[in-house]
């Protein structure tokens, strides 16, 4: 802030300008910081928002000319723009199932079209040579750079408390692993929109800020090359660390002002390089390095408050419980002429302990994920706690309350055990979008297997430092944290111990007999789903060979033969 | 008549231009940024070769030539480390198009430039006279596109590549040096692209700049065509067809964004694109 208020005393007026126009283009920088380096949304389309506001400015103060009034109305009329843009192309980019690739080619889409159209505007937006000579604030040299100056520290602050909120943690858990996110109840699509309209107004006002300043607005200004050189400062910077991509933004403005002049060929083929040289080499930019080469190690860490775990309050169960927890009618699943499943009727009450056992292949693993992601099944219905979940994606049935535990363990890789655990509480328990809370407070089963498996002792370890066998454990406790009413498990012992064997089943029979959870297992280990299970489903070719009580089931001829393979089906369909 | 021929001939050009993306992105899943300025190499290579006074067609081994080499050093000191980070890989040949690009400037200047085109005059089909420049350029398009498919369905290293197109790791399991068919695909790749640019050069002007408007084309082109040489023809010929019919009956500035565009919005309704499933 002392820089910022001595600086226009000590700097001649020609690098104040500079440093003027570099602070709204830090402005920028910050947004796609935001995006990619927290969210891993790679975006060459920020700089369309920062066109979009500096036209916003520069048609009003052109055609309508310039007072107070006419600032305002250009003001929001740059947010306005920005906002509806940013949310069409939210809605373009952010569906579900949607590749990371696809909303980068949205991005350059977006800038592309948008200098085609100012090109094509004729005397209205100036077409290629944009727009100049236009009145605008009259405010001094030193009075741009302390507004600018302060804003874009007020702005940074902002953006820094925010990402490392608890709710700011959730840009990185979508980056680290979508779909965990989405099997937490949390829809990432909405998020991203979002995400996206607020970068968008942000840039807006940069680039209002920039027209009002500099007099001349011209294509470029929203094109897609404009749009890389964001990506270089920020990755030259350092992705991901708000600061970087400031200094990033500011050092190299103000170095392609000067040597531009004098040697402007060299300057960008140097520029090009580093650029190409760090993405290489350097993957997480020059702030990171040399950070970690000049501080202490314990800095990077020291900053993450303690967190203490708590028992949830019981939630009281909102009306009469559903008799069905999860109730299938008639589902298949076929991949072109293959029928993976067929005719499939699976009802399960609350309280009821269900394992699906078959042998590799028998689609049990499909099962699941026909009863969890509406767009996975081909025909019937599923219903979780007595709601359609329709064709909607997995969000919508954890809303239900419904829970998934993965075959392998599906955690986020850079949050510590904490933080996941706080993430899977979103929706319960919304998180703050400025602070982060220093009590977590989950419901007892959750505690208590994070006591059994001992991660109630690694809380600041990030997931992917633990074993494998506590990965699988941290994946429970959050799906746990969720409070569901019915939870899918496939295959929760493979890699445990004997002795955690034991306890987790424990664990699970607590869930059903105490909590009235509903618990579909798939499970090969036999000795232990006939430990645990009230009822077993035969999955046999795609199709319910038999369910029925464990004793019928492990007894019966046919699932013998079923398991060692010599049988005839049912249905006499192959042999 | 000539709305036909225009829309052939746009077709070929744009085919000529996205074939080297699509074999490098179809083998490698990277999408090679630097494709423009492997073009504008091209472009350049037949620049140089016109102002030695060549033949005109010396321009097109030189172009393949020098595109190649290109390809090879960059592949070695560049996409090595990104296999596993496509998106850096999009960043970092965006990088380095930049820097070839200034090289460019920096040995031929920023202004733009002209060459002479190997076949002068006009050819006349069925009553209407075309530029026999263009109806050549359907030739080269149509002997680069059976060229790739015969190398990929009739060579032994095409079946290796299909190989590693479907299943790197089994590919890699089963001996195959998957390395070294990527350093192949990518040599070959820039040189497509080399060889583009350098047909293209007698149709437009050169300028450093000039492979980033067809760059873009190509990727929207490649995007929605998955892996396969046959659905980028599909595409090449719808979108490139409304591009020419746009252009003509509409505005040029629309008819330019048509490619962009439907491809944006048909990935969005069919994220496969043209690509069967």
């Amino acid at each position: 802030m002392l820089v910022v208020a001595v600086a226009p005393f000590m700097l001649d007026s020609y690098t104040l300008s500079i440093l003027v126009r570099a602070i709204f283009f830090a402005m920028l920088a910050l947004t796609v910081d935001i995006l990619w380096g927290y969210t891993g949304v790679l975006t060459f389309g920020q700089s369309a928002f920062f066109g979009a506001g500096a036209y916003a400015a520069g048609l009003v103060f052109t055609h309508l000319g310039f007072s107070p009034e006419m600032a305002a109305l250009a003001l929001g009329e740059a947010l306005l723009s920005a906002g509806l843009i940013a949310l069409l192309v939210g809605w373009l980019s952010f569906y579900h199932g949607a590749t990371p690739l696809y909303a980068s080619v949205i991005s350059l889409v977006l800038p592309i079209v948008m200098t085609q159209l100012l090109f094509s505007g004729g005397t209205f937006t100036g077409s290629s040579s944009g727009l100049t000579g236009y009145v605008s604030f009259d405010l001094s040299l030193e009075a741009w750079f302390w507004w600018a100056g302060f804003a874009l520290i007020a702005i940074t602050a902002l953006a820094w408390r925010f990402v490392h909120s608890d709710a700011g943690r959730l840009l990185v858990a979508t980056r680290d692993n979508e779909m965990r996110c989405s099997y937490l109840g949390i829809n990432t699509s909405t998020l991203k929109i979002g995400l996206l309209v607020a970068t968008a107004l942000v840039a807006a006002v940069a680039g209002f800020g920039y027209a009002s300043f500099s007099g001349v607005v011209a294509p470029e200004l929203a094109g897609f090359v404009f749009g890389t050189e964001i990506i270089i400062w920020v990755a030259l910077g350092g992705r991901g660390t708000l600061i970087g991509p400031v200094f990033g933004a500011l050092l190299i403005e103000c170095a392609s002002a000067y040597l531009g002049g004098s040697l402007p060929y060299v300057w960008k083929l140097l520029l090009g390089a580093a650029f190409v040289g760090v993405i290489v080499l350097l993957p997480q930019g020059l702030l990171p390095a040399l950070l970690a080469r000049w501080l202490p190690k314990h800095w990077a860490t020291s900053a993450k408050p303690a967190v203490t775990l708590v028992e949830a309050a019981a939630r009281p169960t909102s009306g009469a419980q559903a008799t069905e927890a999860v109730a299938l009618r008639g589902v298949g699943k076929h991949y072109g002429s293959l029928r993976v499943l067929k005719d499939i009727d699976l009802v399960a009450a609350p309280g009821e302990l269900v394992s699906l056992i078959g042998p590799n292949g028998a689609g049990k693993t499909t099962l699941m994920r026909c009863m969890s992601d509406g767009a996975e099944r081909s025909s019937g219905t599923v219903h979780i706690a007595g709601n359609d979940i329709g064709r909607a994606p997995p969000y919508v049935a954890v809303r239900y309350g419904l829970g998934r535990k993965f075959q392998t363990a599906n955690v986020f890789a850079t949050l510590t055990v904490a933080e996941s655990l706080r993430i899977a509480r979103t929706r319960l328990d919304p998180p703050s979008l400025w602070r982060r809370a220093e009590q977590l407070a989950l419901p007892a089963y959750a505690l208590a297997v994070l006591q059994v498996t001992q991660l109630d002792k690694k809380l600041d370890t990030e997931a992917r430092n633990l074993s494998h066998g506590e990965q699988q454990a941290l994946e429970l406790a959050m799906v746990l944290a969720m409070e569901p009413r019915v939870l899918l498990l496939d295959e929760p012992t493979a890699g445990l111990t004997l002795a955690e064997r034991t306890l987790i089943g424990q664990v699970f029979l607590d869930l059903t007999h105490r909590f009235g959870l509903c618990l579909l297992l798939v499970e090969h280990d036999i000795e232990f789903v006939r430990e645990i299970s009230t009822r077993l489903v035969v999955l046999h070719e795609g199709h319910i060979a038999m369910q029925g009580s464990v004793q019928e089931v492990v007894e019966s001829e046919l699932v013998r033969t079923i398991y060692s393979g010599a049988a005839a089906t049912p249905h006499g369909a192959s042999a | 008549m000539a709305l036909l021929l225009d829309i052939l001939t746009t077709v070929a050009i744009l085919y000529a231009v996205a074939s080297g993306l699509l074999l490098i992105f179809g083998v490698m899943k990277i999408i090679n940024f630097a494709h423009g300025a492997f073009l504008t190499l091209g472009a350049y290579a037949s620049l140089v070769a016109s102002n030695l006074g060549l033949s005109p067609w010396a321009g097109v081994p030189l172009a393949i030539l020098v595109g190649a080499l290109a390809g090879m050093v960059v592949e070695l000191l560049i996409m090595r480390p990104l296999y596993a980070r496509p998106l850096d890989a999009i960043l970092a040949t965006w990088g380095l198009g930049m820097v070839i690009g200034q090289l460019i400037t920096l040995a031929f200047g920023r202004e733009v430039q002209f060459v002479a085109s190997p076949v002068q005059g006009t050819v006349n089909v069925w009553g209407t006279d075309y530029s026999a420049y263009r109806l050549l350029l359907v030739v080269a398009a149509a002997v680069i596109g059976i060229g790739m498919a015969a190398l990929l369905t009739r060579t032994r290293f095409g079946l290796i590549t299909r190989a590693v197109i479907m299943n790197e790791q089994l590919a890699r399991g089963l001996g195959i040096h998957s390395g070294a068919v990527r350093f192949i695909t990518f040599s070959v790749g820039a040189g497509l692209g080399s060889l583009a640019g350098c047909l293209i050069t007698p149709l437009s002007s050169v300028d450093p700049n000039m492979g980033i408007p067809w760059l873009m084309n190509a990727f929207m082109l490649v995007m929605v065509s998955g892996a396969s040489m046959a659905s980028l023809l599909l595409a090449t010929l719808l979108f490139g067809a409304i591009q020419v019919v746009v252009s003509t009956y509409f505005s040029p500035i629309l008819g330019g964004l048509a490619i962009v565009v439907l491809a944006a919005i048909t990935l969005r309704i069919r994220p496969k694109g043209f690509a069967r499933d």
